[in-house]
């Protein structure tokens, strides 16, 4: 194996993982504000991926700019979703039961998808969609280069808001303590909500980012959601930090044991990954305790 | 006085169930024997198709050419004067469902017919379902080697060649160069799928055995949709050709992440994927060059294929491709037995059917088909080739429609 198939090869592991960091960091964050384990977060991937494709053949517009739309969008669908939806179930079995509810809905999107878009397989026919940089002697492709700007900026907006603002620290001490929050005057129902409504965003922008370099079908999201959930367990669930952290390990070894065992062996890092976390380390290993996030 | 009750219940429940033992019974044995044709009554043909899931791409397609194959009969006077009704279920992609589908279409429904599923994986154990209840079983898309080892003795494959034999014309092409202009080393990568696996095998053994070094061999999981790695691994060691073992979303990924790392090799083979329509628009029109073998092609002569390619085309506003020529094919070869022996029901009829089969020669839009005693079809692919924004046939010689362009463009 030669040293620039390697350098290749941890270059492409570091775009994927990128991906992996945004397309789970909505997911973790559900799971932090709520107990809530949103199967239907791989759904709204794909959803999104399509509204970028659609409007791209119907426009013939840059599907980065499908943003504009499905960025506001998805955030009221997540308010509505947490208020109408996730709200109503028992506190008790919250967590049981939103796996039941979201399944619903990603099999109704799932549904949906195909009804009005057919299970034709769909690209995005992008100008440079097959061009690459040049460094050291590596390739690096423009979209998949995009996608990982796109998570970055992302993960590091979504950082900030939830350090610095009034929102962010009224989110984390949901989080952490919700009665406590209350106590000193936190609508804790609404800052829940708007918390699912950012961590639709983010699907929203993980969609539109996993839109450029794939090909999309209504079926696609059920590919990606087992691999999303070993990051957020691994990562501590409900820490974006450590989401980021474990996708891009992850994405990298992913990337690199490709190499010597093939890709069908090496899709099987996540779910080692996820049992060593649960035998070793159940509460993950880049986050701390589940109530002190951030 | 429970007791009485409870034991009135049990038989009434006896009861029931025997009188629908007799009713389902009834139904798929009933004109079994001679003459029980010939009503007015419609000829049922039960079919599962993957509409969703994993194969909905080319399960849609199997199901258009059913769809415009029982038209086209229907206009022309249905099948031995009775009209053909078809009866689609959607076993979303998945091989369990598909067995309970056919089990149900043929012991419940008590269809009069049935035609095979799309791919390999479903085929084989529908196939089996077939067998158990003595059906025809005429199939347009189980290409792979396993399908005829199975010692099926009720199927056939409804198309020129099975998946080893998709490249036969390639292979003698590039074998028959003179030394110094044969392609010396070639990369494979084949996702792990019986049919995709066949036509890639098929290529890279023949070629192996002329002298040709496999460089990279990848094979990949149906499920997988990142190929970066595995474009890289195939960039790096620069092999003169490459294979690809595809369906569809695999090989646009593929073919876009090789182009993304600047690959550009002399020869680009990919099944399935190029001959879609949808393929040029997905890879933004960088198909120079590319190859797909294929079993049928819209501006072949074929007496009954201008015909079909007329009507569907009016029917969809596009010509038919290889999913819809095949299911097509499959409608034609049932009803040549059909009309020969006289009869569509199950019981005897169907090995009547079988036996017709296996003696003669179907004139289809594939052109005449045969079979032998394992259901494999004696023929071999067209090769098609992308050139200049239309895919092409350049093999073999005798039916070309362009040259064969080796070493390909830059794509």
């Amino acid at each position: 194996m030669s040293a620039s198939l390697l350098l290749q090869a941890v270059i492409l592991g570091v775009l994927l993982g990128g991906l992996y960091a945004l397309l789970a960091a909505g997911l973790t964050l559900y799971f932090g504000i709520m107990r809530v384990v949103m199967i239907a977060h791989a759904a709204f991937l794909v959803l999104a991926a399509y509204l970028a494709w659609w409007i791209n053949r119907e426009m013939g517009i840059d599907p980065l700019l499908s943003l504009v739309v499905t960025v506001p969008l998805f955030f009221v669908i997540g308010v509505l979703i947490q208020r109408l939806l996730v709200s109503r179930l028992k506190p008790l079995t919250l967590t049981m039961m939103s796996v039941l509810l979201t399944f619903a809905v990603a099999l109704v999107i799932e549904g949906g998808l195909g009804f009005l878009f057919t299970g034709t397989q769909r690209r995005i026919p992008l100008s440079y969609a097959s061009d690459s940089l040049n460094l050291f002697g590596a390739q690096v492709p423009v979209v998949k280069l995009i996608a990982f700007g796109l998570a970055a900026l992302s993960l590091a907006l979504l950082f900030l808001l939830l350090k610095y603002t009034r929102f962010g620290q009224a989110l984390r001490a949901t989080i952490q303590h919700p009665e406590a929050a209350r106590l000193v005057g936190i609508n804790t129902d609404r800052v829940a909500g708007y918390g699912f409504g950012l961590g639709l965003a983010t699907a929203a922008i993980g969609g539109t980012a996993l839109s450029l370099d794939a090909t999309i079908y209504p079926s696609l999201h059920w590919h990606w959601i087992g691999p999303l959930m070993a990051i957020i367990v691994v990562g501590g669930l409900g820490s974006i930090p450590g989401a980021a952290i474990a996708a891009l390990v992850l994405g990298v070894a992913q990337s690199l044991l490709q190499l010597p065992m093939g890709p069908t062996w090496a899709q099987t890092v996540f779910y080692i990954a996820l049992f060593l976390t649960l035998m070793f380390r159940p509460q993950g290993f880049f986050g701390g305790r589940l109530a002190k996030r951030f | 006085m429970p007791a009485p009750q409870y034991g009135s219940r049990i038989v009434g429940a006896i009861a029931m169930a025997s009188i629908a033992a007799i009713t389902i019974s009834g139904c798929s044995g009933g004109g079994g024997g001679q003459g029980g044709g010939g009503s007015d009554d419609p000829i049922v043909i039960g079919i599962s198709l993957p509409l969703t899931g994993d194969f909905s791409e080319p399960g849609k397609g199997v199901e258009r050419g059913y769809e415009a194959w029982r038209d086209i009969v229907n206009e022309n006077g249905g099948l031995l004067g009775r009209q053909v009704e078809l009866k689609i279920l959607d076993d979303q992609s998945n091989s369990d469902r598909v067995v309970s589908d056919y089990e149900s279409l043929i012991a419940q429904d008590g269809v009069d017919l049935v035609f095979g599923p799309f791919s390999t994986r479903l085929v084989v154990p529908s196939a089996r379902v077939a067998q158990e209840y003595g059906m025809l079983f005429v199939e347009p898309a189980g290409a792979a080697a396993e399908v005829f080892e199975q010692g099926f003795d009720n199927l056939f494959y409804a198309a020129p060649a099975v998946a080893n034999d998709h490249y036969n014309n390639l292979a003698d092409y590039l074998l028959a160069l003179p030394a110094e202009d044969r392609p010396e080393t070639a990369a494979v990568a084949s996702m792990d799928d019986p049919f995709a696996q066949g036509t890639a095998y098929g290529l890279r053994d023949k070629l192996e055995a002329g002298g040709v070094e496999v460089l990279v061999n990848e094979v990949y999981p149906p499920n997988t949709t990142d190929f970066s790695t595995i474009a890289a691994k195939i960039a790096q060691a620069d092999a003169d050709i490459v294979i690809g073992g595809t369906q569809y979303q695999d090989a646009v990924n593929l073919i876009i992440a090789l182009q993304q790392l600047d690959y550009q090799p002399e020869l680009a083979a990919f099944s399935t994927a190029p001959t879609n329509p949808e393929f040029a628009a997905a890879i933004g029109d960088a198909t120079e060059g590319i190859l797909a073998p294929t079993g049928y092609s819209p501006q072949s002569e074929f007496e009954s294929n201008v015909e079909f390619v007329e009507k569907y085309t009016e029917m969809h506003g596009n010509p038919p491709s290889e999913d819809e020529a095949n299911a097509y094919t499959t409608g034609q070869v049932v009803a040549a037995a059909v009309e020969a022996v006289g009869c569509a029901e199950q019981g005897e009829c169907q090995q009547e059917l079988i036996d017709w089969l296996r003696d003669n020669t179907v004139d289809t839009v594939v052109g005449p088909l045969s079979w032998d005693e394992t259901g494999k079809p004696t023929g071999a692919h067209l090769i098609q080739q992308w050139i200049g924004g239309e895919i092409l046939i350049v093999l073999p010689e005798d039916v070309k429609e362009a040259d064969f362009l080796f070493p390909k463009p830059a794509w």
